[in-house]
């Protein structure tokens, strides 16, 4: 389980974390999500102990290992797959994979078989003997996600881990996470919306330093069915039909759309719009709900990404 | 002590992949190669002058301020650019286990240089009689001033990303505490400043007596504490740096 409690961390001046809280349950995958620049790689540098938060944090827990009393022993629970894995181009996977082994603390008896056995985990046992530098994005991507297997962690950390993986590979990753799910804590940073929507039991949103949302599926898929924007076309030119569609109850928003107005509600308006137009006379061309969708939520949520 | 000795292979392995590495090992060769050949035809058959000309004079020193910080200019400044610093450090392993392993393979690289020198003296010792305990201790100097400057490189690496940057700081301070010495004709003999100077001149905790065999205490004990100040501080550095 991750913990964190008022976590905040300053660049100098600019205030990158404002003392977010959020929790990632044992077992869980949950994917953390938010536009560049909103704090994520942030977030997730600060659990992997490379960046120190601000004083004021009160709290990081990792695997029940406090990590601002304990930072070292903290390291031990964590694997981490960063946003690029800079790997040295000279070594041999498996010379590579040894050496991260043995900084784990790996026994030397037993680095033979946890390689194999990482390895396997993410189908790249082929290239166990070649060269780091001939070796693929892809690949490249899988040895970080091994690397981050060594040990066995109870958590793992994965910054954008399917960027440069062909479909194949991304279908894969997704059995591999299938897997681990359950034993580990998974905390999946991605941009790719629609993955952490297949894969992730939990979601956590981050704009400008703030969570700005914390939900588990159920709570999100039950969000999503009931918002979402209606769009609505009437044959009438009165200037009144925009305060007429904001009077509706639910209704949040109303925005010219073309011909037609987009509603943003927090129910399905449908009806009221229906029996709204009997009692105004009007005539509807179009009268259609496009469901809300985690990406609509996203757009809903955040604000534009300020690029660090 | 496993993890040290994985990282410094490691870096050692590194550095043997490097062109630069490649390059200074034939810059030192042929440059000291000279020296030696120069310094042979001059002493007129003496080896013990030929050991304190080979290890003691301006090439030596030359070669000993631009060496070290040219070895590890890349330690710490390019893990930091190319991101992977960040992966070693956050495995578990203390900040002067990274340091100390750093420090270790541009050290071992830095006197396998100097160890490729070996072979003239095997070379010269089947015509003359070649002082085996003045070579020693000649080359005790060399490991103990390398040690020092391998550690100002080290510190230099630390504090900034790039690589020259890094080799310019690392020489600076080294020049430092080289020039240091010479400031000693601005004062009169028996003048109290140049006690102030001799404790901080490189040159005067090596001086002459190693080259000529007169082994003394103070200089493993100055160049010591020397590279462990610079590791601790170079320790230092990159916690600050990093959190």
């Amino acid at each position: 389980m991750i913990e964190v409690e008022s976590l905040s961390l300053s660049f100098g001046s600019r205030r990158a974390l404002e003392a977010i809280s959020f929790q990632v349950p044992s077992g869980s995958v949950t994917g953390f999500l938010g536009p560049n620049g909103a704090g994520k790689t942030t977030t997730l540098r600060v659990l992997t102990t490379w960046l120190l938060p601000d004083p004021g944090t009160t709290r990081v827990v990792v695997d029940g290992v406090d990590l601002l009393r304990d930072p070292r022993r903290a390291c031990g629970r964590i694997g981490s797959v960063l946003e690029t894995v800079p790997l040295p181009s000279e070594l041999r996977v498996c010379e590579y994979l040894q050496l991260r082994a043995s900084l784990k603390g790996i026994p030397r008896a037993s680095i033979s078989s946890e390689l194999s056995r990482v390895l396997q985990e993410v189908d790249a046992s082929d290239v166990g003997r070649r060269r780091i530098g001939t070796l693929s994005q892809g690949y490249r991507q899988r040895i970080g996600l091994a690397d981050a297997l060594i040990g066995n962690p109870p958590v793992l950390l994965l910054d954008e881990p399917t960027r440069g993986l062909d479909p194949r590979q991304v279908t894969h990753f997704r059995q591999l996470l299938d897997r681990l799910r359950g034993d580990h804590t998974i905390l999946l940073s991605s941009h790719v919306l629609g993955e952490v929507e297949q894969i992730c039991d939990r979601i956590c949103m981050i704009s400008e330093g703030r969570i700005c949302l914390e939900e588990d599926r159920d709570a999100w898929t039950e969000r999503l069915a009931t918002a979402g924007s209606i769009r609505v076309e009437i044959a009438a030119d009165n200037p009144a039909i925009k305060s007429d569609l904001e009077a509706i109850s639910g209704v949040r928003d109303v925005v010219a759309d073309g011909s037609g107005w987009l509603l943003t509600s927090d129910s399905d308006v449908r009806q009221q719009i229906g029996t709204l137009a009997r009692e105004k006379d009007w005539t509807i061309l179009e009268l259609r709900r496009d469901p809300a969708t985690l990406e609509s939520l996203f757009l809903q949520l955040t604000v534009s990404g300020v690029a660090t | 002590m496993s993890r040290i000795i994985s990282l410094t292979r490691r870096d050692l392995l590194s550095l043997f992949v490097s062109p630069v590495a490649w390059t200074i090992i034939f810059v030192f060769l042929l440059v000291m190669g000279l020296t030696f050949h120069l310094s042979l035809l001059g002493v007129d058959g003496d080896l013990r002058q030929l050991v304190a000309a080979t290890y003691g004079g301006l090439v030596f020193w030359f070669m000993m301020l631009v060496i070290p910080p040219l070895v590890s200019m890349r330690a710490l400044a390019e893990e930091r650019r190319l991101g992977s610093l960040e992966m070693l450090m956050t495995t578990g392993v203390s900040d002067s286990s990274v340091v100390f392993s750093k420090w270790l393979a541009t050290w071992v690289f830095f006197l396998l240089l100097w160890i490729c020198l070996l072979p003239l003296w095997g070379l010269l010792s089947t015509v003359g009689r070649v002082d085996v305990g003045v070579l020693f201790s000649a080359y005790l100097g060399v490991a103990m001033v390398g040690a020092g400057f391998c550690a100002t490189g080290i510190l230099a690496s630390a504090v900034t990303s790039h690589p020259l940057a890094s080799a310019g700081l690392a020489t600076a301070m080294n020049m430092g505490l080289f020039l240091i010495h010479w400031l000693r004709f601005l004062y009169q003999p028996g003048d109290l400043e140049l006690r102030w100077i001799d404790h901080f001149s490189a040159v005067h905790h090596l001086g002459d007596e190693l080259t000529r065999g007169i082994f003394d205490l103070r200089i493993p004990i100055w160049w010591g504490t020397f590279t462990i100040l610079m590791l601790f501080v170079t320790t230092k550095v990159l916690e600050r740096r990093r959190w």
